[in-house]
């Protein structure tokens, strides 16, 4: 008996953040009905923005963070000072809510949104190409496995997703970070272009170039050019960053063939034997815990690499007893994430009559300058680092333990102080077997799902980096001018707190070693693709959601080819 | 959209009575931004006896005066403080609190002859100066503890300053009358002329 097979939809995706937005977008312009689910909130952009423009006089204490909150609620997010406050709160995973089984001996902060567009709406908006050096570190230096993808078959991607994204910055040429397809960049502060000609001379090693941010300074169809109003994080109703909810969502709405269903936790997948297939996701209701489960010919996480590898390992079955697609038993393994951390800030007295107008929403960026061509001689690590700058004006807030009273303080508090520039290194995380992810047995969730545990410590090279990383933001201090500076300690962060989680559920050629192949479709299970952060290979030193996006279009451009020739 | 569009928007945002002057009926979806809740400074609050609501609001003129712009009073300061004593010193911070406002509550009538809020400005001013000299060794003051958490030891005289201070640069008249406030700057420029006397921007928290 010949039966055609029915299935509710062409392809679902599971998560709505950065990656799940462009495969909703790809697959849905493909012409696939695409369910897109989400386990946070429903969200809508611009008006759903509650936060977005309110002056301090507005907030909650002025400012001042609701202690007792955020140390009952939101333990681990509120630790994400940079974007974490009440003009966000509402993005974020409640901590209490939703915990996952924290060892304090071993910590791992998980950063996790909590609505429609995920952490695209909270991201720090950097955006970098990883190099033909990136794709092949591993290879040469035999830590982790191959890629099995080069720039060059990605490049095209890249260019891609970039002229969609809208991404600022400044062509350089270098070979360690390749340009994008830019935007005009960001004008500099008169004390940066001080420094840069300070660098030039006496650090010519290094290049100084605009930070690169998913912002717009042009405006594209329905996205209007940056307004610097300055906190990003609170959403933006003009869509002039970059997230899924200003840019890929609408564009998958507006081709008629999207579902999104907020408020939909994912389970696990269901494999069936004969078709050697996933057949059904298995669904909860965040709001009425009602179960439902939906059929699809092709499926694609983008759920986050933990929240991803976490359904698969839940999903185990008779036929794969360590979780679905890991018959390599690599699955949950490998996870990296960048340190970060302050190297050091220098405090400057040049171009002290110089002022600025606006919120410019990014920092100047200094590449990677560390064993570009083979091992630098004085480095006891591999690979390397680069730094995210920040240029401020010492304000009211950096003055307020000052002595004194009256007119004379109010007037020092309300005048500007010196300069600062500081510069953070972000640096690579070795792929490492024993750095992991795995379910827990006896903690579950409030929907009986079992809590994600993390076993992860920094090896001998991330110490390494980061301690080289500070050494050389003195030297560079020093050479840019300042009168004094002050270096970061040699503490390393959180582990999760770079907030750049990768690995997991790693690609490569081999099937016996990892989990998807060069089009981040499982080696295992033909219909099942992952291309969030999971996939990652190994984790270069820069910001890798550009990466995500791109490997996301391409694999939506396969797996739909697949689909169109009746394969999957 | 250019600046003007951005103003109109934001007006109706930031503003429930010009929205309502312009005859626009906000949604209840709408009320919600906190761009147009009230100010924090105006939340009901009565905590303080009359008498220690003349002393703070003393104190906090004293840190922060009007000069030939709005001082602690105008920009509601001893509301907001007597909001953060009220909702947000945890136990020991307020007790903390309590005794230092205790102390100059009975001990400045016994030795000046009346209340703080009735005493001269020099007088009111000395008075800070010594509890800040005892107070010299105390952790708030120590160099660029300021991006920190609220430092729960710091004794009476760092609390009322850091409420002061804090409470008055964020507020509306603070912000955009003693520092310099642009919701919407639309351009950035890294190099504009500052003279001597101009004041920082008031930066989005």
């Amino acid at each position: 008996m010949i039966e055609a097979k029915q299935y509710d939809f062409d392809a679902i995706v599971v998560g709505s953040g950065i990656s799940g937005g462009w495969a909703a977008k790809e697959l849905t312009e493909k012409g696939l009905k695409v369910l897109v689910l989400e386990r946070g909130k429903p969200l809508q952009a611009g008006s759903g923005y509650l936060g977005e423009h309110a002056p301090n006089w507005k907030f909650p204490y002025q400012g001042k963070k609701p202690r007792e909150l955020y140390a009952e609620d939101y333990p681990v997010q509120s630790k994400v000072t940079h974007s974490f406050n009440e003009g966000t709160r509402q993005f974020w995973n409640n901590d209490k809510q939703n915990p996952y089984a924290m060892d304090e001996g071993k910590p791992f902060m998980w950063a996790r949104a909590d609505v429609v567009g995920g952490r695209s709406l909270i991201w720090g908006r950097q955006t970098y190409r990883f190099s033909e050096m990136d794709f092949k570190a591993n290879e040469i230096d035999g830590h982790g496995i191959p890629w099995p993808v080069g720039y060059e078959d990605i490049a095209p991607w890249y260019s891609y997703v970039e002229k969609f994204v809208g991404i600022n910055g400044k062509k350089e040429g270098l070979p360690q970070l390749p340009d994008s397809e830019f935007q005009k960049p960001m004008p500099w502060f008169a004390l940066e272009e001080t420094i840069n000609e300070r660098l030039k001379k006496k650090a010519p090693d290094v290049t100084l170039t605009n930070g690169r941010v998913a912002i717009l300074t042009e405006d594209l169809p329905g996205r209007s050019a940056c307004h610097y109003c300055g906190p990003c994080a609170r959403g933006c109703s003009t869509g002039s960053y970059f997230s899924s909810q200003s840019s890929t969502l609408p564009a998958a709405q507006a081709t008629g063939n999207l579902t999104l269903r907020a408020n939909s936790v994912v389970e696990r997948l269901e494999y069936d034997k004969e078709s050697g297939k996933i057949s059904r996701v298995h669904v909860i209701d965040a709001m009425t815990k009602e179960r439902m489960s939906f059929s699809a010919k092709i499926f694609f996480l983008c759920a986050s690499t933990v929240g991803s590898t976490q359904i698969l390992l839940n999903s185990a079955s008779e036929d794969f007893p360590n979780g679905l697609a890991n018959s390599s038993g690599t699955l949950g393994h490998y996870l990296m994430d960048h340190t970060l951390g302050l190297s050091g800030a220098g405090v400057f007295l040049d171009n002290m009559d110089s002022y600025y107008h606006g919120n410019r929403p990014t920092g100047l960026y200094i590449p990677r300058f560390r064993n570009l061509d083979g091992q630098d001689e004085d480095a006891d690590f591999v690979r390397g680092y680069g730094y995210q700058t920040a240029t401020l004006r010492v304000d009211w807030q950096t003055g307020m333990n000052n002595k004194g009273f009256g007119a004379s303080l109010k007037d020092s508090l309300r005048k500007p102080g010196p300069w600062i520039f500081a510069l953070a290194g972000f640096t690579e995380c070795l792929p490492n077997e024993s750095n992991r992810m795995y379910l827990s047995k006896d903690k579950v969730d409030r929907y009986g799902i079992p809590q994600v545990v993390f076993d992860f410590e920094w090896g001998e090279n991330e110490v390494n980096l980061r301690r080289d990383a500070k050494i050389q933001a003195d030297r560079l201090l020093k050479a840019a001018g300042a009168v004094f500076s002050l270096l970061g300690n040699d503490d390393m962060s959180m582990p999760g707190e770079g907030i750049h989680e990768m690995g997991t559920a790693r690609m490569g050629a081999d099937p016996a070693e990892s989990v998807l192949n060069a089009h981040n479709q499982s080696h295992d299970v033909p219909n099942l693709f992952i291309t969030d952060g999971s996939f990652m290979t190994s984790a270069s030193c820069v910001n890798p959601s550009l990466t995500y996006m791109a490997f996301t279009a391409r694999a939506c451009d396969y797996a739909a080819k697949q689909v169109a020739q009746g394969v999957l | 959209m250019n600046r003007r569009e951005f103003l109109q928007c934001t007006a109706i945002l930031i503003s429930g009575v010009s929205a309502s002057q312009l005859g626009f009926t906000l949604s209840v979806e709408q009320t919600t931004y906190l761009a147009n809740a009230p100010d924090y400074n105006t939340t009901p609050v009565d905590y303080f006896t009359p008498a220690q609501r003349k002393i703070v609001a003393a104190m906090a003129e004293t840190i922060i005066p009007r000069t030939d712009t709005p001082g602690a009073i105008d920009a509601g300061v001893p509301q907001y403080i007597e909001l953060m004593v009220a909702n947000w010193l945890n136990e020991g911070e307020l007790a903390i609190f309590s005794a230092g406002l205790a102390d100059i509550e009975t001990r400045i009538p016994q030795e000046y002859g009346t209340s703080f809020d009735q005493l001269s400005a020099e007088q009111q001013l000395e008075i800070l100066e010594a509890l800040e000299d005892e107070a010299s060794d105390s952790e708030w003051y120590e160099f660029g503890n300021t991006l920190r958490e609220f430092i729960s030891e710091a004794p009476f005289i760092c609390q009322i300053k850091e409420l002061t201070i804090w409470g008055f640069f964020t507020s509306e008249e603070g912000a955009s009358q003693v520092l310099r406030y642009d919701p919407m700057p639309m351009y950035f420029n890294g190099d504009i002329p500052l003279d001597k006397n101009d004041s920082t921007w008031s930066s989005p928290l």
